[in-house]
């Protein structure tokens, strides 16, 4: 029987809401929103573990028997290792990134966070909330990016560093024209 | 009384008034006119072929995807007898979407509604409690059925059109078939997609995309410029900025009557490159082992000599087609990408621009590989398409600002009044020595092949039923 209190018990040993751990993780994914909507993209570079494996699957309409099938990870939206992320930095940071120039004004807001305890010690999954707002130019309406995030964190010197993000947005055809944000 | 050819907007306009076949000027008020996208509905995205996907999609009998044709939803499906089919993802009955998810299996199709049931071919099987006939008796089974397209595929291509006594396929493609043979029908085993499509929605006029395809090349340089300032064509030391890039912009164009372009560029600087020899030291064959088309590997080229003609071979190792497009919606893009190694590896992808209103546009992107594309090779493929074309595409991106700027544009009064150009003109005519059959020009882009693209909207835009 499920515990309803536990419905992620698969992922491992819950770091409970409120730990020193869970408190940290917290505080990392604020800054590292903060540090995005900021456009302070070097200094989340900096964040990222260089055997990062970063995803953003495609999304497709299926039946409910079928929920599995809408993830598609054959072909996906983002498909970043440590190199190419700072290859985009190092895009976005020069004078002819025209998607983000001028840039879009983006609110990163995090929530729903849970982290787990993996099989190594200083290593945290976390599934979290992503609610992403996009506005550029005169635009009367903001894009709105949902999502689920599958994190792994490892526990560095003076916080943690970002090896691993699989991030589910909840939309088939995605209503905003690029993915040149940071999710 | 004049009598004005051509349909007349509901202000009085001719649309002959916005095309300025002398200047080559076409007005932006194309853009975003409300009753010029229905009249395109009929006359373009009625009559003409429209890629709707590839037959890897949809390997076995059952498997169906959901596309579009214009603002028309279809279902694309493979029946037990092997055949693909295109069907109006329309309930003849009360007009309820048919399958209402994108991609499945399924012998029957059933209409949540009222339970009506059509096979993979759109063959009315009945309603349930028959006996009841639901139907009715004013109209037979054989009336029933979903509404079907015609059906063409080409290198597994599929294309489909409503106008069932129109031209056929080969006569749609014309002598541009001659150059997308290279691309789609060069191996034995063919292409195949690597996964289904991304899909995302920019907020522009689906021409503002299918002109840029047919095929600007100018818009590298500037638009694109990040490329030879930080990315892949990046300049060596001692080298300006951006000189890379420029080298791209020379090679033959390709413009059809039909509105098919494809912008064949020169390899001979990264043949240099990568035998240290000039390329008229090299006959057609050493070349294209030592750079082979994308998502070929040097032992798959000798099945070119199998699916093409000698004539092919030799452009393929000279100036291949690598990007341009398909009439009406269509963008190919076979790229040979420079690596930091010095090395090249391939990225092909297929793009339509589908119309959603005068003001939007669905950007749906297919990444292929060739079935026999090794693996290692194939997962590289993937990833550097991803990376540059397609939704977080480095390249591609910034093509998803212009659009929706000048289709936003355009709807101011004045803007409306203004007009899209395509002046730069070839005076030179075929490269010497060129074996290909069509409108050809050789030299650094020029704008001819846009222009063939609107002449050909025109053409339709213009024609009677």
């Amino acid at each position: 029987m499920t515990e309803t209190t536990k419905p992620e018990a698969h992922m491992g040993n819950s770091v409970g809401i409120g730990s020193e751990i869970y408190n940290k993780v917290l505080q990392h994914y604020y800054t590292e929103a903060l540090l995005l909507d900021n456009l302070r993209l070097q200094e989340w570079g900096a964040s990222l573990a260089t055997d990062l494996k970063y995803t953003v699957p495609v999304r497709q309409t299926r039946t409910v028997q079928d929920i599995e099938a809408s993830y598609i990870r054959s072909v996906q939206h983002m498909d970043d290792d440590y190199a190419s992320i700072m290859g985009r930095i190092m895009r976005l940071s020069g004078k002819s990134a025209w998607s983000e120039n001028p840039p879009s004004r983006t609110r990163r807001f995090v929530s729903n966070v849970q982290v787990f305890e993996t099989d190594k010690p200083d290593e945290y999954a976390s599934i979290n909330y992503l609610l992403l707002t996009r506005n550029r130019f005169d635009d009367d309406f903001f894009d709105l990016i949902p999502s689920q995030r599958n994190d792994l964190l490892r526990a560095v010197e003076g916080g943690f560093q970002l090896v691993r993000r699989e991030v589910l947005i909840d939309q088939a055809v995605l209503g905003t024209p690029n993915l040149s944000i940071f999710l | 009384m004049s009598i004005t050819k051509g349909p007349v907007l509901r202000d009085g306009t001719p649309l002959s008034d916005l095309v300025d076949l002398e200047m080559r000027e076409v007005k932006l008020r194309t853009l975003s006119d409300q009753e010029i996208y229905e009249i395109e509905q009929e006359k373009v995205f009625g009559k003409v072929w429209l890629l709707l996907g590839h037959d890897t999609e949809i390997p076995n009998p059952g498997d169906f995807v959901q596309r579009h044709m214009g603002d028309d939803s279809v279902i694309v499906a493979r029946s037990r007898d092997g055949k693909v089919h295109v069907s109006l993802n329309v309930c003849p009955h009360r007009g309820m979407k048919v399958t209402t998810h994108e991609s499945g299996n399924t012998q029957v199709h059933t209409c949540i509604y009222h339970g009506w049931a059509f096979k993979p071919n759109g063959e009315f099987l009945g309603s349930p409690v028959a006996e009841q006939c639901m139907h009715g008796s004013l109209r037979g089974k054989d009336e029933l059925g979903l509404k079907q397209a015609r059906v063409a595929l080409y290198g597994g291509l599929i294309w489909a059109t409503w106008n069932h006594d129109g031209p056929s396929f080969e006569e749609f493609l014309g002598d541009s078939k001659w150059y997308y043979d290279m691309l789609y029908t060069r191996t034995n085993k063919g292409l195949e997609v690597a996964g289904p499509p991304q899909r995302f929605i920019v907020r522009g006029n689906w021409k503002t995309a299918g002109e840029q395809s047919a095929a600007d090349g100018f818009h590298t340089l500037t638009l694109h410029r990040w490329l030879g300032e930080v990315g892949n064509y990046k300049a060596d030391s001692g080298k300006t900025q951006g000189s890379e890039l420029t080298e791209e912009m020379y090679g033959a164009e390709v413009s059809s009557p039909h509105g098919h372009a494809l912008r064949c560029i020169n390899l001979a600087r990264k043949i240099k490159k990568l035998t240290g020899k000039d390329a008229s030291d090299l006959s057609v064959e050493e070349k294209l082992r030592a750079l082979p088309p994308p998502g070929m590997t040097p032992d798959m080229v000798e099945q070119l000599a199998e699916n093409l003609s000698p004539e092919q071979m030799q452009v393929m190792s000279w100036m291949p087609p690598q990007v341009g497009g398909m009439f009406p919606n269509v963008i190919f893009e076979f790229l040979y990408i420079p690596q930091s190694d010095g090395t090249v590896v391939g990225s092909l992808a297929l793009h339509t621009y589908v119309p959603k209103g005068p003001d939007k546009l669905e950007f749906t992107n297919w990444i292929f590989v060739e079935k026999d594309t090794p693996p290692r090779l194939r997962e590289q493929m993937i990833q550097q398409s991803v990376r540059l074309l397609g939704t977080s595409g480095m390249v591609e991106a910034d093509d998803s600002d212009t659009w929706p700027h000048m289709t936003l544009a355009s709807k101011g009064l004045q803007a409306s009044k203004q007009s899209m150009k395509y002046q730069a003109i070839y005076e030179t005519g075929a490269p010497e020595g060129w074996p290909g059959p069509g409108i050809i020009n050789e030299g650094f882009t020029k704008d001819d092949p846009q222009w063939h693209w609107w002449k050909y909207w025109y053409e339709l835009m213009m024609a009677d039923d």
